[in-house]
């Protein structure tokens, strides 16, 4: 009998839980007028709280997937963006004729997106999206000059193409003395650096025609960008139309 | 009589827990594993350590995805010194030379809507380091 008794009290001190008393504190009744401060208190913190979360944003990326209520792109950065879309969203495009709206965006566009950045979820809220048409900037080595046919062989980092070279195409030169003056067409020689302002060619993807171009004779190459020995003097043989009317800049 | 019952149990427990860890320690030591179940781990010479960085660039303004109603913004960074930095906005360009502690700064004139920012530096061996910002001009209340 004394075993269990003990073997009782161990139990009950060991697993049982405490309890402690509880008296209730009374609360005082509200006025209408205090119960009313509250509200608008909670609605201020709550319109606080929801303001710092949202901030306004402007992206810009390349579309992924398009559905009624979601964009999906893919930004500068390389990321993947999630732009939700919304009755209130304005479209627009440069080229469109009539109205444009979501259905009409297509995957592969450039688009820019302006709205509300949710920080706890990341998505953007668009206010605002516009087909955008502004030049990529690249920067690579011209490893051949074709002057019957204004046009050059640029390799950069990532890729080879040809520089359809225009006539609106404005050409300049920067040297550490001199600083950045306007050149010309004439002036680009194989082996130098270049910089080129320009959009890929609607037909031919390999194909740059440039808005705006910098030779850096001064300047090296980029170390990574690797050029073939026979390549380096070798004069480019363009696709551009031979009987356009060209001038140097 | 009871207190040597329990030390005897005690010490019974204790010679069997013994005589369990050396049968077990026996066992483990004449385990043969077969060869086809034998995995041969070849450790290749530790990597090389990637070359030091000759370049770096960090933009103090603008931020990215900044939104603005002004239609031009300050680039501001830090560089390596004796590099030239080219500043590419959608319709102009700019070339720096940053001061002798690599700092430098201008201002870029925007456009309406979304600017791409494309800021490269150039070390005088040729190296490049790019960062890229986006830039929104807009009077838009939303």
């Amino acid at each position: 009998m004394k075993k269990y008794i003990i073997l009782f009290i161990f139990l009950f001190t060991t697993f049982s839980a405490r309890v402690y008393a509880l008296t209730p504190t009374e609360v005082p009744e509200k006025t209408p007028a205090e119960s009313q401060i509250n509200k608008l208190k909670d609605r201020i913190a709550s319109r606080v709280a929801e303001l710092k979360l949202v901030e306004r944003r402007g992206i810009i990326g390349t579309v992924d997937e398009v559905t009624n209520t979601q964009i999906t792109l893919t930004d500068l950065q390389n990321a993947v963006r999630f732009v939700d879309v919304d009755e209130l969203t304005k479209f627009s495009s440069p080229s469109a004729k009539g109205t444009f709206g979501i259905s009409d965006i297509a995957k592969g566009q450039k688009l820019g997106v302006l709205g509300l950045y949710n920080k706890q979820s990341r998505r953007l809220l668009a206010r605002f999206v516009d087909v955008l048409t502004i030049p990529k900037i690249f920067h690579g080595v011209v490893t051949g000059v074709a002057s019957d046919t204004f046009s050059l062989n640029v390799t950069t980092d990532k890729e080879k193409f040809l520089v359809d070279v225009q006539t609106t195409t404005k050409t300049s030169s920067y040297t550490n003395g001199g600083g950045l003056v306007k050149s010309g067409f004439s002036k680009i020689k194989p082996g130098q650096r270049i910089m080129i302002a320009g959009f890929y060619d609607i037909k031919d993807k390999t194909k740059i025609i440039p808005t705006r171009i910098i030779i850096f004779p001064e300047l090296p190459k980029n170390p990574t960008i690797t050029i073939p020995a026979s390549q380096e003097v070798k004069v480019a043989s363009a696709s551009a139309t031979p009987n356009a009317k060209k001038t140097n800049n | 009589m009871k207190t040597e019952k329990v030390i005897i149990s005690f010490i019974a427990v204790v010679i069997g827990i013994f005589a369990a860890a050396t049968a077990f320690y026996f066992y483990q030591t004449t385990k043969v594993i077969p060869e086809s179940e034998t995995k041969t781990l070849s450790l290749s010479p530790s990597p090389k350590p990637s070359p030091k960085a000759t370049i770096f660039l960090t933009l103090d303004t603008p931020k990215d995805e900044e939104v603005t109603d002004k239609k031009t913004v300050s680039v501001s960074g830090t560089t390596t010194p004796e590099t030239v930095v080219i500043v590419s906005a959608n319709t102009n360009d700019q070339v720096l030379t940053p001061s002798s502690n690599g700092k430098f700064s201008t201002t870029v004139i925007l456009e309406n809507g979304q600017n791409e920012l494309t800021i490269l530096a150039i070390a005088p061996g040729g190296e490049e380091e790019k960062v890229i910002k986006t830039v929104t001009v807009s009077t838009e209340t939303f």
